[in-house]
């Protein structure tokens, strides 16, 4: 009976109803469009940042994160790969060896740092041929080719066809110094790479720095970015080398994750701000139902009714409100963010995140787009709905009989 | 400690109640001692203010005397809980207000099988009860309608019969004709009359009707929260 008077309740005053459930679908929708944008946003800033740049997982020799050098390299690396590619959720993995230099292009000089690709891996892994944006991508075998960051190209006034000559110092010591044909001018996204890189095919650079057989990083892609937790601690075990360092993406790139994580807690002050909306609105509108029903809380008390049951009856009529409207906000926050995630939001002019450009933010619909929105609109309805509650549980049948 | 008889279904001692009406204290109650019997038809009377529907609350528990205590069916008030006496009201208590006070959001039938179902009465003894006393009050034919459907004096035929259908020990009904005309007055009151003669309820009114005066058999006049006068005829 009790949930028969709640629900009859509901309807006696429509248009209170309808303005009640309004402010819950629009803070559920917002939250929604929020964390579907958000979500959208950060997904297509680390699937760039790792898809065409770190990778998910990255594996050296250990201490060369913390301090690379030269000569703290991945010996035998393609047996490494090989174990890689065996573990269960890796998708493809690529070597990399680096190295400083100083790049030469008629008379104009820059440091630069030469990375040295195994470019069919490199492809498939980071999608390396999609970078170019002038001239080819390097041939699959050696031939004394490069291809360098668009911003270098500008440095060293270099065009395709142009030569770049390379200072360095090889893993033996001796002088490392060769001529490369530019055929590729790349463009990753990030300005301060294109500044200085200059790719060299894996083995044209093992050549130059004496480094046969050796690597310095090996990057892996996994078919699930979720899972990387899971495969990195694979890999540490297929591998089981105590001279190797398996790292997931959130270590190698600690201070974009962190970067990442405070932009995030910015979001959740802005969550919090839209529930507080909702909870005032709520508040006001259950209180007001229940100023007004005072004397029927009286009645319901003086024939007999407990003040838990009274407290029920208001709570439920404030659930029920709210998973009326859960249910219209998760069609609405569902669409928006669809239609978000085909069309976005476009900026009129690109933002910087991390280094990476965006132009456009697209939303994702995914599961937390409307579990979050539909926890936070319960937990914060249901608590304010507390203190009306509280107070039509303790009315005195006597004083609220006496209300008209 | 005032001494209880088997047939004594209200005793008060020493009921004040004390307001405070801006500040200044206002003493609606001093000092009742009253004896109600089992099966009593009495009438409150007395002007308005003399304390005749803070009397009605106290002695249901709806209110709480600021002195003085309350028995109710042999069970102190004031040293129950809110539950126990919750409990206690839904068991004992039948009330009639003089603004009938249904709910609004139930049918007739739903108003009147209320109590019943807080009492955990199964529902096809309800549904027999509810139509056996609609019928009682006249109110055949009307189980399905809402409140606002029906007149002031079907309303309060409904009230009636939500007090009377659980048998409880007392029925207290304060100002049950005020809204009414007098021909719903007079019949309602004969029918309270004729169910207190054949059930044996016992019926306490606040009225300032004399219809209602000529009708109880017991006057009790209240004045300035004090008994003036008491009789029986």
């Amino acid at each position: 009976m009790i949930i028969k008077i709640a629900f009859r309740n509901i309807f006696r005053q429509k248009r209170r109803t309808i303005l009640t459930a309004l402010a819950m679908v629009v803070g559920f929708t917002l939250l929604s469009v929020t964390i579907g944008l958000s979500d959208g946003a950060y997904g297509n800033i680390i699937s760039m940042f790792t898809r065409n740049r770190i990778g998910h997982i990255q594996v050296h020799r250990v201490g060369y994160l913390d301090k690379p050098s030269l000569y703290e390299t991945i010996d035998g690396y393609t047996a490494v790969g090989a174990a890689i590619q065996a573990v269960a959720g890796v998708e493809a993995w690529t070597p990399r060896v680096y190295a400083a230099g100083l790049g030469s292009v008629g008379e104009k000089s820059t440091a630069v740092q030469i990375i040295g690709v195994d470019v069919p891996r490199e492809t498939q892994a980071t999608r390396f041929d999609q970078k170019i944006v002038e001239g080819n991508v390097l041939p699959e075998t050696a031939s004394h080719e490069a291809v360098i960051g668009k911003n270098l190209a500008k440095i060293l006034s270099a065009k395709i066809g142009s030569e770049i000559v390379i200072f360095s110092q090889g893993a033996d010591g001796s002088l490392a110094n060769d001529v490369y044909n530019i055929v590729g001018i790349a463009e990753s996204g990030d300005d301060a790479t294109d500044r200085t890189a200059c790719y060299l095919h894996i083995e044209d650079a093992q050549e130059l720095f004496v480094l046969e057989g050796r690597a310095h990083e090996i990057v892996v892609i996994v078919s699930n970015i979720n899972h990387v937790g899971k495969v990195t601690n694979a890999i540490e075990a297929s591998l089981n080398d105590s001279t190797l360092d398996v790292a997931p993406w959130q270590v190698v790139a600690k201070s974009f994750y962190r970067a990442m994580k405070a932009d995030q807690q910015g979001d959740a002050i802005s969550r919090w701000v839209i529930m507080l909306i909702v909870a005032i609105g709520v508040l006001n509108t259950v209180l007001m139902s229940v100023l007004e029903r005072t004397r029927e809380y009286g009645v319901l008390k003086a024939v007999g009714t407990k003040p838990m049951q009274i407290f029920w009856l208001v709570i439920c009529e404030v659930v029920t409100i709210t998973l009326g409207s859960i249910c219209v906000g998760v069609l609405l926050g569902t669409l928006a963010n669809y239609l978000l995630s085909i069309y976005g939001i476009t900026y009129p002019e690109e933002i910087t995140f991390g280094g990476m450009k965006i132009k456009t933010l697209y939303a994702v619909v995914n599961a937390r787009c409307l579990i979050v929105p539909a926890i936070t609109v319960m937990l914060s309805a249901t608590v304010v709905g507390l203190f009306p509650a509280i107070k039509a549980a303790r009315i005195m049948p006597a004083r609220a009989m006496r209300t008209h | 400690m005032a001494q209880i008889q088997k047939t004594d279904v209200i005793v008060t001692e020493g009921v004040t109640k004390v307001y405070a009406a801006d500040g200044i204290p206002v003493n609606a109650l001093n000092g009742i001692n009253l004896t109600i019997q089992s099966g009593e038809f009495t009438a409150l009377v007395g002007p308005s203010g003399s304390g005749k529907t803070t009397f009605l609350n106290i002695i249901s528990g709806l209110d709480s005397p600021t002195e003085g205590k309350v028995w109710l069916a042999g069970k102190v008030l004031s040293e129950m809980s809110g539950n126990e006496l919750s409990d206690f009201r839904r068991d004992n208590i039948g009330f009639i207000f003089q603004a009938y006070n249904l709910i609004p959001v139930l049918t007739v039938e739903e108003n009147v099988e209320y109590i019943m179902l807080l009492a955990g009465v199964p529902k096809a003894e309800r549904h027999e009860r509810v139509i056996a006393m609609l019928e009682t009050v006249g109110l055949k034919g009307v189980a399905n309608r809402t409140p606002t459907q029906l007149s002031g004096g079907q309303q309060q035929r409904v009230a009636i019969a939500r007090a009377m259908v659980s048998e409880p020990t007392i029925i207290l009904a304060d100002e049950p004709t005020a809204n009414l005309d007098s021909k719903t007055g007079a019949d309602l009151l004969e029918m309270m009359r004729r169910l207190n003669s054949e059930t044996g309820m016992t019926f306490i009114f606040s009225t300032h009707d004399p219809m209602v005066m000529e009708r109880a058999r017991r006057l009790i006049t209240l004045r300035d929260g004090r008994i003036d006068t008491d009789e029986t005829r």
